[in-house]
């Protein structure tokens, strides 16, 4: 198929005065480079930093400065920029090259998938089916069915009836020892509290979240939300496109961070990294929170319009304290395709597995460290030191276990919490109360690291640093308003 | 993950680099030549990590490459930086860039910059089912002729254009071999 076409017919061409730059250029390049001289040239004439570097480093200061002098001459032909210039010329010839090669149909298709994807995004439509999804996607299917009927089915029934009490039973009857069976079957047993949580509490919640997450995803509707919260999130200093780590943060936060890469500027990148540890809940959480708040509608809003308001004002003074310009926005929005079981279920089923082998471990490893804290006291010392932080939020002693654990990860925090809440121990408003704090703390240890690696150890610290007292305070205030107005929840 | 080239790298002879705006499908190839899973979805910027697969592409062993999404050569964000040192560094054999055939003429211009810059370009038109959807005539043999490399219609999600892409890359790939045999005489 490779014609006989010579090399300069088939590549872009420029004008005159930077063709001439071009050659002169690739005359003073040496060989070697992995791209051809054509193209290193025109990189230098768009000034490229990189490619200056390794030209500068290979080439010497002397022809560097020879290059440069090229590069100032051609750029005296124009007023804006080489590099647009060269842009919009190419550009041109592959949008000519385009037309040669694709017949348009007579009127643009209107199909139905087009029309819901334009739906999505407008305002007016596109606020009401958020809505929808939000209350069908994620309150109905994760929050009452994942985090009610599948948890109850698992954890009372199979779990609470057969699986713990056969596994008491014989580890009662195998080991003897009081302290190396509470490790198995205690109240923060490997057993009884690690696997129990894992595979009754958290794989059901995750699950139907990441099953709705994919579906959503592979829909297309995500883009669309980025351009409906586009003008939402100037406000704050973000563009669009940080929509996306954070619409990728409700999968999971640590993933999330990474993705922070796609923004342009350091400023962009810091603003979400923080916004992503603070008040962007990951899959875990909200699926527990949902579960733990379906029972009381009232502090679920609240929950979510709390949120949403630190969010908001955190970015706003954030964005207030960097300086900096917002960058602009482009984003590919792909259409709306109905998703291919196969594909959601793969991809269910891979991040199913990713998060279930990621915490399983930890799981375990913290109803051991619990337990090691148990034997040796220091768990009741950290229980005593959170017990008056836990008192000046308004909440029962007993919470303080849940913090401990919210601080290994904030699912298991919240876990814990769905077991208080499970025995009654707390009210509406203390439930709430307890959400929004373990919802604003950092999400887990992976995150912590995620932060370190993408953004550095003293921004990790700093950004900790800021988020521990200041859920600690939301939490506090917000029992002061609840106590103070009396509303029952 | 810095993964290098190491465990059974060995009997790998050839690189290619799959490259492309984000959300073209570049993934989606990238699990059908390796049979390994990244995970795909219709949403810019899911690939933010390279992934490094091996594929046998006729008589060859390839590793290949999936790299983040880029606009072009040029890099504004950091994942174009990342795809773009990652062209400059591996030196590879095939560089296949994947578009959306349903926006050839926003995607054309990054094809062109890569033959520019000398690279083995292959291009591969996916999404042809959509574009079909849409009426979209698109003539592959005009652009193929036009552009001097081998075009090849696809349409990823249902397997469409993979073997003829793996025939193609073959080819590519032994007549260079002969290539650098006859000038090595």
């Amino acid at each position: 198929m490779s014609a006989n076409i010579s090399p300069l017919d088939r590549i872009a061409t420029y004008p005159p005065p930077i063709e001439e730059a071009v050659r002169a250029i690739e005359d003073l390049l040496s060989d070697g480079y992995t791209l051809s001289r054509r193209a290193i040239a025109l990189l230098l004439l768009q000034h490229d930093e990189e490619i200056e570097g390794t030209v500068r480093r290979r080439e010497g200061e002397e022809r560097f400065a020879l290059i440069a002098e090229h590069i100032h001459r051609a750029q005296a032909h124009y007023r804006e920029p080489l590099g647009m210039v060269i842009l919009a010329h190419r550009q041109r010839q592959a949008q000519a090259i385009a037309q040669e090669v694709v017949r348009h149909p007579l009127k643009t298709g209107s199909g139905i998938a087009e029309w819901v994807g334009r739906v999505c995004m407008q305002p007016l439509t596109g606020i009401p089916i958020l809505l929808l999804v939000l209350y069908y996607g994620l309150y109905q299917f994760v929050g009452v069915f994942g985090g009610g009927t599948l948890v109850d089915w698992l954890e009372n029934g199979l779990f609470g009836t057969y699986i713990n009490p056969f596994v008491t039973l014989w580890v009662k009857r195998l080991i003897p020892f009081t302290p190396v069976q509470e490790l198995f079957v205690g109240e923060y047993g490997i057993f009884t509290l690690g696997v129990t949580y894992a595979v009754a509490l958290i794989l059901p919640i995750v699950g139907t979240f990441f099953l709705m997450f994919s579906i959503l995803e592979d829909s297309g509707y995500f883009p669309r939300l980025a351009m409906l919260i586009d003008r939402l999130f100037k406000k704050i200093g973000l563009n669009g496109r940080a929509v996306i780590p954070m619409v990728l943060g409700f999968g999971c936060d640590t993933m999330a961070t990474m993705v922070t890469r796609i923004l342009e500027t350091p400023r962009e990148r810091l603003i979400a990294t923080f916004l992503l540890a603070l008040a962007i809940p990951c899959s875990a959480q909200l699926g527990v929170i949902m579960a733990l708040l379906a029972s009381h509608p009232g502090a679920l809003l609240i929950w979510a319009l709390t949120l949403i308001s630190v969010f908001l004002l955190i970015g706003w003074l954030t964005a207030k304290v960097l300086p900096g310009t917002p960058a602009t926005f482009h984003i590919e929005i792909p259409p709306m395709r109905l998703p291919i079981l196969s594909n959601v279920l793969t991809k269910t089923y891979a991040r199913m597995h990713w998060y279930f082998r990621e915490v399983f471990p930890l799981f375990i490893l913290a109803s051991v460290v619990i337990w090691l804290g148990q034997i040796t006291g220091l768990f009741d010392l950290a229980l005593h030191a959170l017990t008056p932080v836990v008192r000046l939020m308004g909440l029962p002693d007993a919470t303080a276990s849940a913090f401990l654990f919210g601080f290994f990860r904030r699912d298991y925090g919240a876990a814990g919490l769905y077991h208080l809440q499970e025995n009654g121990v707390l009210n509406g408003q203390q439930l709430l109360v307890t959400a929004v704090t373990l919802t604003l703390f950092l999400p887990c240890i992976a995150q912590f690291l995620m932060m370190k690696k993408e953004r550095g150890l003293k921004t990790a610290l700093t950004i900790s640093a800021i988020i521990f007292p200041f859920a600690i305070a939301v939490g506090t205030v917000m029992s002061l308003i609840l106590r103070l107005s009396g509303v029952e929840l | 993950m810095s993964r290098t080239h190491s465990d059974d790298s060995s009997n790998v002879t050839a690189r290619v680099v799959l490259v492309g705006s984000p959300n073209v499908g570049k993934s989606v190839l990238f699990n059908r030549l390796t049979g390994r899973y990244v995970v795909v979805s219709n949403y810019p910027g899911t690939t933010v990590e390279v992934a490094r697969g091996q594929a046998r592409i006729g008589e060859t062993v390839c590793e290949v490459i999936d790299t983040p999404g880029m606009y072009s050569l040029s890099p504004i964000t950091e994942e174009e930086r990342v795809a773009r040192a990652l062209l400059l560094r591996e030196q590879p054999d095939v560089v296949i860039h994947v578009v959306d055939a349903k926006n050839l003429n926003r995607m054309l211009s990054l094809t062109l910059q890569l033959l520019e810059a000398g690279l083995p370009v292959v291009l591969l038109l996916n999404m042809m089912d959509e574009a079909d959807r849409l009426h979209l005539y698109i003539d592959h043999r005009a652009l193929a002729k036009r552009l001097g490399i081998p075009v090849i219609p696809a349409s990823l999600i249902s397997g469409r254009g993979v073997e003829e892409l793996k025939n193609i890359v073959s080819e590519y790939l032994s007549a260079r071999q002969n290539r650098d045999l006859s000038s090595a005489d």
